[in-house]
């Protein structure tokens, strides 16, 4: 029952890293119907520069945010210089750049930074706390608290805010919004810069568990998609209830199912995007949609 | 006195389609126009064509200011509220949602407070329905929105694209009282499109009617509403 | 005879680049023949592809997975069964094709996006799948496979026309040419009847191709079918070419490089998937070898192209593809060739004297 406790909390932790790359798709799905296939690349790409920093002495708490400004204005910069020319492309078209865009981003990392995994300190400490009878480490709490956090702001943001609004009335009405004097284009932008950065809050959580290198959130997308997928695309209150599912499954799956560890715990998040595809395509929360003929 | 928004010789079309002809209106300031026209002869064309959804050539001048090249949150943002066919209401968004999407651009919270206040008296079941979604609304609930929105904007022009479209006849008169207490009070110019000649003509101090993308007839309002010729070939009544 | 002479220079084009690929191993090393030969593999695997994506409109990021599943049926029943090799090649392509049809019928109900999403997962997982059931696929280790002598009738006709012994690379090639000549030429058929049509509407509009009486649902299973079919003809050849396969010959990088050739080749056309199939697999060998030896490309570039590999190229010709040329190499040749066809003739409509728009493509 312990392990399974410990299981079910580790789970949550990892739950938390996916719920902010699925949240980060999620945010651009809503605003162009298209999913970045290259956000888990652009994360990596964020916690290398994180690497960088801390390597020259920043701690890791001044590190954190000013990444996640450097990835809020990289996300800006890619959609002014990629996405906004081909705004009107069909969706594949789109689905291809993004493609390239992971491509070329995880070349660059491999170029800038080489491929030998290195080891990146986790900011928290190694120690556990007993809870009610249960071990939980400190890192797994640090990590469900950071996603917690960020995923709280980024709702208030939405919800509360007047940005947050022109970015939501930009996103799913945007000949309107234009009529409201929304400059949409760049309420676009902005939701790139969002997404990115807390993909980056995504890369970042991870890196200290796996090895920081390249390929290293090629596992973590397929998660996050299938949390995606399962919340239903179009809600990040489903990334994120997604994310938790994926994780303490995932997790549970790698300690009780027979011949389920390390790399074939992949194929569970494969699994879970097939089955929910073929059940309940749109997942928990979303909604039919009626297609316009 | 230079009128608030003048066309002249407009053309405009979509891609090789040629709707507008050269077209030439004007609408004074705080004055009320209504283009008329039966479907397809290019009303709706004539109202995105100044809020910039479709190419044109030829001039659009809005307090004076060209408006070519201009994007369409540009020009709405120097004063011209546009409601289109349809509405254009944010299904997604709330009611309240919605309103403060009317409101977001304006700096001055005192007048904005007061604007809201003026919206909820002409239409107190948009406050009832405040935290709804506004997909709830009804026909004629969502083009009271609509126009709240467009108040809430403080312009200095509302473009309407047939607000009676779809809505019963008693919500029709309703929300053309309203229009024109809005003019009358807060002096905004409203440039009218609409298929119901009559109830438009009865509030206009000018008409233009259009016929394949053409002024066939243009004329004071109560002009043309006597002219019996006119209302048999054009306005159908 | 009449016929010849009509023929339009296309049919002529394409009877010159056959002859090309026939005669050009007797020209170069045996080293490259191999090369080519995996360029024209890819070619195959990218002509699959492109009738998913090009003819049908549905976009499959896990083609490396089909190819996969060729590669090792070949593999195993050469390795275990002790089956000749020639003979496994066609076995491979129709259960592979099989198990495409029966992927293509739950990809009906998925939207573009997500069935995107979904073949992509595939590709992530694939290697990891094909290393469980290790006795029968080596597992990590992978797969040997002994490539065939040349018969002796292939022997002798080589060394008629070059005078030097046929290498079993040179005899691969021409296995390898034979196939793509015989897939190229069925794809052909394919666009020019029924079913290519019948993807092409589908593609350009499913609601509409269904109110026409086209049987959306059977033509995209079987657009997912041959597709895998050629994939997994290609995936054996690719087994027999290298004589080794294991799990990391196949990971989600090839499903993409298959995509990028397609898209830079041209979709939706025949000649596409050949001139991807080049790029895509001379790009990264040549892009190390070429671009540093140009002595007049100041250092820093060469240098640059040479770290940052292939990876950033693609990405970049990818991404500049799609942003001003996305009907590919193919496209621009044909766009080409009608503004100057244009100039030449003077398309202009007689009576405003304006050149008639650009129709819209892809």
């Amino acid at each position: 029952m312990q392990e399974f406790l410990q299981l079910v909390v580790s789970g949550i932790a990892t739950g938390g890293i996916f719920a902010s790359l699925a949240l980060a798709l999620v945010l651009i799905y809503n605003a162009m119907g298209l999913v970045n296939f290259a956000q888990g690349e652009m994360a990596m790409l964020a916690t290398f520069v994180a690497y960088s920093l801390i390597n020259r002495g920043m701690s890791f708490w001044i590190a954190f945010p000013v990444t996640l400004v450097l990835a809020f204005g990289g996300g800006v910069v890619i959609q002014r210089l990629v996405i906004r020319p081909v705004e009107r492309a069909p969706v594949l078209a789109l689905v291809i750049i993004t493609l390239g865009l992971a491509t070329l981003v995880n070349g660059l990392a491999g170029f800038i930074w080489g491929y030998v995994p290195r080891s990146f300190a986790s900011p928290f400490s190694p120690d556990s706390v007993d809870l009610a009878g249960v071990f939980v480490s400190y890192r797994d709490l640090g990590v469900i608290a950071v996603s917690g956090l960020v995923l709280l702001a980024v709702y208030l943001l939405l919800q509360r805010t007047t940005v947050g609004l022109t970015l939501r009335a930009a996103a799913h009405h945007p000949e309107a919004s234009r009529l409201l004097g929304v400059q949409v284009s760049w309420m676009l932008a902005l939701g790139w810069g969002l997404a990115s950065a807390v993909g980056a809050v995504s890369g970042m959580m991870a890196a200290p568990i796996l090895l920081l290198e390249p390929n290293m959130m090629q596992a973590i997308i397929i998660y996050a998609f299938a949390a995606a997928v399962l919340g239903g695309i179009e809600s990040p209150l489903g990334a994120v209830v997604g994310g938790l599912i994926v994780g303490v499954t995932v997790n549970l799956a790698g300690a009780y199912l027979p011949g389920v560890g390390g790399d074939l715990q992949l194929a569970v998040g494969l699994a879970i995007i097939i089955a929910v595809l073929i059940l309940k395509p749109n997942g928990l929360f979303g909604r039919a949609a009626i297609r316009r003929v | 006195m230079a009128a608030l928004l003048e066309l002249e010789n407009v053309h405009a079309g979509y891609g090789p389609t040629s709707v507008l002809h050269g077209v030439s209106l004007s609408v004074p300031e705080g004055g009320v126009v209504s283009l008329l026209g039966a479907n397809g002869a290019g009303k709706t064309t004539t109202l995105r064509a100044i809020t910039g959804g479709v190419r044109w050539s030829g001039d659009i001048r809005f307090a004076g200011h060209s408006l070519r090249r201009m994007s369409t949150e540009d020009i709405v943002r120097r004063g011209i509220a546009h409601v289109p066919e349809g509405r254009g209401i944010c299904t997604e968004l709330t009611v309240d949602e919605n309103l403060r999407l009317g409101s977001h651009l304006r700096r001055d919270g005192a007048e904005v407070q007061k604007d809201y206040g003026r919206v909820f008296d002409y239409f107190p079941v948009l406050k009832e329905r405040r935290r709804l979604s506004a997909s709830t609304l009804s026909g004629g609930e969502q083009q009271m929105l609509a126009l709240a929105r467009a108040l809430l904007m403080r312009p200095r022009l509302m473009l309407l694209d047939e607000p009676s479209l779809g809505l019963a006849p008693i919500v029709v008169r309703s929300i053309f009282e309203i229009i024109h207490s809005i003019n009358q009070t807060s002096q905004v110019a409203v440039l009218l499109v609409e298929q119901n000649a009559r109830i438009a003509l009865d509030m206009s101090s000018t008409a233009y009617v259009l016929e394949v993308g053409r002024v066939a007839v243009q004329g004071a309002g109560s002009e043309l509403q006597g002219n019996e010729s006119v209302r048999r070939s054009y306005l159908g009544y | 005879m009449s016929r010849i002479r009509t023929a339009p220079p296309r049919y002529w084009l394409v009877l010159l680049v056959v002859i090309f690929f026939l005669g050009f191993p007797t020209v170069i090393s045996s080293f490259l023949a191999s090369e080519w030969a995996q360029a024209i593999i890819l070619a195959i695997a990218i002509m699959g592809l492109n009738i998913l994506v090009g003819y049908s409109g549905q976009l499959s990021l896990g083609h490396g997975a089909f190819m996969a599943l060729g590669a090792y049926t070949s593999a195993i029943l050469v390795h275990h069964y002790k089956m000749d090799y020639l003979v496994t090649i066609p076995i491979a392509a129709v259960l592979t094709g099989l198990v495409g049809f029966l992927f293509g019928v739950p990809a009906l109900r998925l939207s573009p996006l997500y069935l995107a999403l979904a073949t992509f997962a595939l590709a992530v997982v694939s290697p990891s799948l094909i290393k469980r059931p290790a006795g029968l696929t080596g597992g990590v280790q992978g797969i040997l496979v002994l490539q065939p002598d040349p018969p002796d009738v292939a022997r002798e006709a080589f060394a008629f026309v070059t005078g030097t012994a046929m290498t079993s690379d040179q005899w691969i090639y021409y296995i390898t040419l034979f196939c793509a000549l015989v897939l190229f030429w069925l794809a052909w058929n394919l666009a020019r009847h029924r079913p290519g049509r019948a993807m092409r509407a589908i593609r350009d509009g499913e609601v509409a191709a269904a109110a026409s009486g086209i049987n959306v649902a059977g033509f995209k299973t079987l657009a997912f079918g041959i597709s895998a079919f050629y994939a997994g003809t290609a995936g054996s050849l690719l087994a027999l070419s290298t004589g080794f396969i294991s799990p990391d010959t196949f990971p989600v990088s090839l499903s993409i490089q298959l995509l990028v050739g397609a898209v830079v080749g041209g979709l939706a056309s025949i000649p596409g998937p050949l001139l991807g199939a080049i790029f895509a697999y001379f790009l990264p060998i040549e892009s190390n070898q070429w671009v540093p030896s140009q002595t007049w490309l100041p250092e820093q570039i060469t240098s640059t192209v040479k770290n940052a590999g292939p990876a950033v190229s693609y990405g970049i010709i990818l991404i500049l593809i799609m942003m001003f040329a996305p009907n590919g190499i193919v496209g621009l040749i044909r766009t080409g060739y009608v503004t100057v066809n244009r100039r030449l003739r003077g398309a202009s409509d007689p009576q405003t004297g304006q050149i008639p728009p650009d129709t819209q493509t892809v």
